[in-house]
């Protein structure tokens, strides 16, 4: 890297100015230069020149950043005419990084008023879980709700499914996500940049972001005249998983394509014990496999780009398709005994009952960058279709063997198909040098079908459009304020629903047979005005931040129209098309304090819903649709959570960290028939203590490290039916690594240990904690990421 | 002064960590009711108890004996067959299965059963008719499983199922 700056004699309006290169010397056009606290910038031209006038004298914090290098921040003082120049290094293979959070996250977090972490590839390289929310569980106030050993949904301090928006590539990604059952459908090797916002973020993010978001994707952007690309291989003993991702891109000068197949495979999972009670029902295990819970993943994805001065337009095109299997005992209507000779016979096949699942994403961001103003719009289109295959099971008053002209093969239990169409613009601009404002709209419209023999929610359309405005105004060299409003409206419409089978029914003349309706046509529209206020203090030192604001959430359709049987928890669940937008204030603060031996944040909030919406247990049967199943029905009530996240670490020495991380959420219901009583599925307090060792070098191997933690979960004892407490648990975790050189060809090894001593613990989150499975034992993983690049002529 | 804070440092993480624990580990709230009702078949008088037989064509008495801690809520019957062993009963008992086949008119019972408001305990007082034809053609012989579901006010539940012979006499 060469800095150096030269002074020139000028008055009191002064001139930065300067060139910025890459690692061969090479221009770079389009690289943005940002001074705080001013809000001035610049932006280099062909020749990677930039200047930025009319500056006053004093200290500047200045930040060079470009897509797909490693930004730098520096300071300078300027007291005349001055020139700042840099060279920018390609952020392709710094896998290694050991500390999570860069100066790229630390200015980062600075610049929000609401609470987040940002994670690089190598940190999700190091901590490779069984999906990717897995992969983030550790960061603070981040939690899933997960089943099985390969999908997981995120859970941003207790609040999951549809109160958190998850995008990738500015998109945001849309499938079923009310059902506890399957993961998120993102490869999670062609993710390398992940940013989550523990807080109410409809702002920027719309109706469903009222718990918080996670923004992924892939930064990376090729040098020009290269081409590149990595392998990645990893394994894990725990359910014989293999898996492997190639990428190989591409850059001329302005036209750059980048290319990923991923393919994952792996065999039941295995927990440490011979038995599971599902609800007194004991279910024996085969060398502790839980039975049919094998898979596979196929994943393609394309990224087509055009950088040219001001303008970057990229396309994304991405399939992700796979088939998983069920825990063969634990589906349908109650408890089963099933062919263990069929099930055990291999741990790799998948039987019945299983769910393939196909999402397919093509999106266009296209940004061009000014001076003092940004400009960016998408386009996106989306395909999720899910399917859930089991044996053909009559329940109700389903023929008891299934008829030969159905118009939907018997043995598919459910069938979803979604269309999501997208457009959002996003126009950021520098008014002075105080003041910036960001304007936006999003707009989406989804279209629902279903099929299958079972029903749960009705087939659906729904539109959605916010627009809203966003101010960030820089009070003095350390002093931000934000403040932000925003409006949206929704519309539902749902098609009605009537049983394929009839049904006997009472009526005054005596019992007749009948096609019931389980869901009415439902037409409603919703609106609503959220709004944020947010103060940030920062210092080199300290950083102090504030944040109130109110968010919402439009009810989604499985809410206000779902009517059938949940086979993965026996229950019958009924919707409620009165309900009304969930609405949430909260107040966030944040305090992090950083000397260059410690670093210490720590995060509360409190938290208010008018109208939490959630899944009530009642204490009535269902007699007719389902098979006596108890009902569950959707109900609003007031809910009052308040919590906290403790992210610490320190140095012991130069080569050795101590690092804690800890969580708790407290959420109580102050209405309903539920008064007293917490939220379905909170999560307990938890800790983890890490002990980590790290050099740049130890022979030939660079940057390695090792580290060993202890996770420390409290017992859960304030749980809502259907729920069990859980009690408390300590796992240990070991991880060690580093980057190693073949000749010229360099090898970056991440090994881990998940659950070291086989513990049988119980994950209060985990959806099969329903049913007492307990959570996977000991677990070897290797990932071996091998990078290559060169130049083309 | 770093190196002179470095214990004390330590220290306060430790306490944070261990302080949230305690928090949470003692917070475990006593106002609600977080105790499932029971259903109890052991004595004497219990009917159906698993490996019992019920017959078509005739009514049977329903003797379950159940109670919760703060009030009943209600309770559901589900007989359906087992013609291809699915089911498994709740009880450690287990039953001599007939031979898996294929149902032809299996019979079908699923019905829902109010509790007195207010009942802690109660003993059910039920006579469950249970028809020899569906009108036309007479219902299949075999292994059947009854599953009955128990809720309290709260919403609490309870399953038990158990495996029964449906036979003509």
């Amino acid at each position: 890297m060469l800095l150096f700056y030269y002074l020139s004699f000028g008055q009191n309006n002064h001139k930065l100015q300067g060139y910025i290169v890459d690692e061969n010397n090479e221009a770079l056009a389009g690289a943005i230069i940002t001074l705080s606290p001013s809000l001035k910038s610049g932006i280099t031209n062909s020749s990677g020149y930039y200047s930025i006038p009319s500056l006053q004298k004093g200290e500047y914090i200045v930040k060079v950043s470009f897509i797909g290098f490693d930004p730098i921040i520096d300071t300078i003082n300027i007291i005349s005419n001055t020139s700042y120049n840099a060279q920018l290094k390609v952020k392709t293979h710094s896998i290694n990084e050991i500390v999570v959070t860069d100066n790229y996250a630390q200015e980062r977090k600075k610049s929000e008023a609401l609470n987040m972490e940002v994670v690089d590839a190598s940190y999700l390289k190091q901590h490779l879980g069984g999906s990717l929310m897995n992969s983030l569980e550790k960061l603070a106030g981040v939690t899933t709700i997960a089943i099985g050993s390969g999908d997981s949904k995120p859970v941003i301090r207790g609040l999951g499914f549809n109160r958190v928006v998850v995008v990738e590539n500015h998109l945001k990604h849309d499938a079923q996500q009310w059902g506890a059952d399957h993961g998120l459908e993102i490869d999670q090797y062609a993710i390398d940049h992940i940013e989550v916002i523990k807080g109410p973020a409809s702002l920027q993010y719309g109706s469903d972001a009222i718990g918080g978001v996670i923004d992924m994707g892939n930064k990376q952007l090729p040098l020009p005249k290269t081409f590149g690309g990595t392998i990645d291989l990893s394994g894990k003993t725990n359910n014989n998983l293999l898996a492997n991702s190639i990428n190989v891109f591409a850059r001329g000068k302005v036209l750059y394509a980048d290319v990923r197949g991923t393919y994952i495979d792996f065999a039941d999972y295995k927990v440490p014990a011979s038995h599971i009670d599902i609800y007194s029902y004991k279910a024996t295990l085969h060398n502790n496999q839980m039975r049919n819970t094998a898979g596979y993943e196929k994943n393609l994805k394309a990224t087509l780009g055009f950088v040219k001065d001001q303008f970057h337009s990229k396309l994304f095109i991405s399939s992700v398709r796979s088939k998983k299997g069920f825990f063969a005992n634990a589906h349908g209507l109650e408890p089963k005994n099933v062919d263990t000779q069929l099930h055990d016979k291999s741990n790799r096949d998948i039987s019945y009952p299983y769910q393939s699942v196909s999402h397919v994403k093509v999106n266009s961001h296209n940004q061009f960058t000014w001076v003092n103003t940004k400009l960016e719009f998408d386009l996106g289109f989306q395909r999720n279709f899910r399917q859930e295959w089991s044996k053909y099971t009559s329940h109700g008053y389903m023929p008891p063997v299934a008829p030969a002209e159905l118009d939907f093969d018997p043995n598919l239990e459910r069938q979803f198909e979604k269309y999501v169409y997208a457009a959002n613009v996003k126009l950021s601009h520098n008014i002075n040098d105080k003041l910036n404002i960001k304007l936006g709209t999003n707009n989406q419209f989804q279209d629902n079908r279903i099929d299958g023999r079972g029903f749960i929610i009705p087939a659906y359309k729904q539109y959605q459009l916010g627009g809203f405005i966003i101010g960030k105004y820089q009070l003095d060299n350390t002093r931000q304020l934000l403040a932000g409003f925003r409006f949206d409206n929704g519309h539902i419409k749902s098609d009605a629903y009537y049983d394929w089978f009839s049904s006997p029914v009472n009526g005054p003349d005596g019992i007749s047979q009948q096609y019931l309706q389980r869901a009415g046509e439902l037409d409603r529209n919703f609106s609503n005005i959220s709004w944020s206020v947010g103060y940030v203090h920062s210092t080199e030192k300290l950083t102090m931040k504030a944040n109130i604001g109110k968010s919402f959430r439009i009810p989604i359709a499985k809410e206000l129209a779902a009517h059938g049987v949940n086979y993965h928890r026996f229950s019958y669940e009924i919707g409620k098309s009165t309900l009304s937008p969930e609405i949430s204030y909260q107040l966030d603060l944040g305090i992090a304090y950083q000397n260059h031996k410690l670093s210490i944040e720590v995060t509360p909030f409190v938290n208010y819903f008018s109208n939490y919406i959630y899944l009530n247990p009642t204490s009535e049967f269902d007699r007719l649709y389902g098979n006596g199943n108890q009902i569950f029905t959707y109900t609003e009530s007031e809910v009052f959570r308040f919590g906290a996240e403790l992210n610490a670490s320190y140095q012991l020495s130069p080569n050795i960290d101590l690092g804690v991380i800890g969580e708790y959420v407290y959420s109580e219901q102050l209405t309903g028939t539920k008064k007293g009583f917490t939220l379905p599925f909170s999560p307990p307090a938890s800790a983890i203590i890490q002990l980590k060792y790290h050099k740049d070098k130890i022979g030939s191997v660079l940057k390695p490290y090792a580290s060993v933690e202890s996770k420390l979960t409290a017992a859960q004892n304030r749980v809502v039916p259907p729920e069990e407490p859980t009690k408390a648990s300590q796992v240990i975790n070991m991880t060690f690594g580093g980057e190693f050189k073949l000749k010229q060809q360099s090898i970056n090894l991440a090994f881990q240990v998940t659950n070291l001593f086989n513990t049988k613990y119980f994950n209060h989150t985990s959806f099969y904690r329903l049913i007492n499975v307990p959570e996977p034992g000991r677990n070897f993983i290797l990932h071996v990421t091998i990078p290559f690049t060169g130049r083309l002529n | 002064m770093i190196s002179k804070m470095k214990p004390e440092m330590v220290k306060y993480i430790i306490v944070l960590a261990v302080s949230l624990f305690v928090f949470s580990a003692c917070s475990s709230d006593d106002s609600v009711d977080d105790i499932k009702p029971t259903i109890d078949i052991n004595f004497e008088e219990a009917f159906p108890k698993n490996c019992a037989t019920i017959y078509f064509g005739e009514s049977f008495d329903l003797k379950m004996l159940f109670s919760d801690n703060v009030e009943l809520g209600s309770f559901s019957i589900d007989i359906h067959n087992n013609f291809d062993h699915h089911s498994h009963s709740t009880e450690i008992d287990e039953c001599n299965l007939g031979v898996v086949k294929t149902p032809v008119n299996p019979f079908v019972f699923i019905n829902d059963y109010a509790i007195p408001q207010g009942s802690k305990s109660y003993e059910t007082n039920l006579s469950i008719m249970i028809p020899a034809t569906d009108g036309n053609d007479s219902y299949d012989e075999g292994d059947y499983h009854f599953y009955i579901r128990l809720t309290d006010k709260e919403g609490w539940s309870t399953q038990k199922g158990l495996s029964i012979k449906m036979k003509r006499r």
